[in-house]
């Protein structure tokens, strides 16, 4: 009762003082519902963000655990008799990929394909690339950021760095030759750089290979991809099974 | 826009509240689950492939 006693004296001393026009009312109301969306725009592109750093590698984690179970990962090691590689489909798990400098327990499973679908669960085959070990250029994308990010310290690779892949045919060692080398714009390339995912880096897909290499791709910078960032190497040792 | 929903929710306000926060997450998660994996192909923000 008080309450609203004192509501209505405010309200007649406010008439007695200013009266607020209609016209002025739609303004600040117009004025308010457009304050109010912007906020709520501002708050959206916020959760954007939160879901691209934070809510793809959910998913991302996810998709691995099922990936390790597909090879039948036991103690580390793929299973006895796996699916050959040439019978996978797009999306099933393909191999391990394993680079030291990204730490002692780096470890990622390789999806076959290199569609969003399929490098939404983990760094992607080229479907075009030959499997490791063969003579050409074994080819892989990775996201750099989120969905888990493999490739999130791409640029400190360095030449001479080793990158360990297991498939279902065996472990294969290959050497970096060339890598950004630390450097943030290191190897950086535009995003219809081909080539260096061709059977011979730059020579086109005729060229007739001679060298067993491996191709790493991501992207340029690092929260976009107006560009794309590679490194390269070359098989230098591993076993088959 | 807030208030006018505020003011056509049912109940007592602690029901409104909870009918507000209920409306609230559930636009959240389908900005998750829809919204931002659409946005994300949409703008190509994360393409790491060459070719």
């Amino acid at each position: 009762m008080h309450r609203k006693a004192a509501r209505g004296r405010r309200k007649a001393s406010r008439r007695k003082t200013q009266q607020p026009t209609p016209q002025r009312n739609v303004v600040a109301l117009i004025a308010g519902g457009v304050g109010e969306l912007m906020l709520t725009a501002g708050a959206v592109v916020l959760l954007f963000v939160v879901y691209t750093l934070w809510g793809t590698g959910i998913q991302t984690a996810n998709a691995q655990d099922d990936l390790r179970d597909q090879l039948g990962l036991d103690a580390g090691q793929i299973e006895k008799d796996p699916i050959p590689l040439d019978e996978l489909e797009v999306g099933d798990a393909y191999g391990i990929i394993r680079i030291p400098r990204f730490g002692e327990d780096w470890e990622w499973i390789i999806v076959q394909g290199t569609e969003d679908a399929d490098l939404k669960n983990g760094p992607g085959h080229y479907l075009d690339s030959v499997d490791p070990g063969e003579i050409g250029n074994f080819s892989i994308a990775g996201h750099r950021s989120g969905h888990g990010e493999p490739f999130a310290q791409f640029p400190e690779l360095q030449v001479g760095d080793i990158i360990e892949i297991e498939t279902a045919t065996g472990t294969y060692l290959y050497e970096l030759d060339s890598a950004p080398n630390g450097d943030p714009d290191g190897n950086k390339i535009g995003i219809r750089d081909s080539w260096v995912v061709d059977p011979v880096p730059g020579e086109g897909d005729e060229a007739e290979p001679t060298e067993r290499r491996i191709t790493l791709t991501t992207c340029w910078p690092r929260w976009g991809s107006s560009h794309r960032m590679y490194a390269t190497g070359i098989l230098i040792g591993g076993e088959e099974v | 826009m807030y208030a006018w929903i505020w003011r056509h929710l049912p109940g007592p306000w602690p029901v409104r509240l909870l009918i507000y926060l209920i409306l609230i997450a559930a636009i959240i998660y389908a900005l998750f689950i829809w919204v931002f994996p659409w946005a994300e192909d949409a703008f190509n923000i994360s393409e790491v492939t060459v070719g």
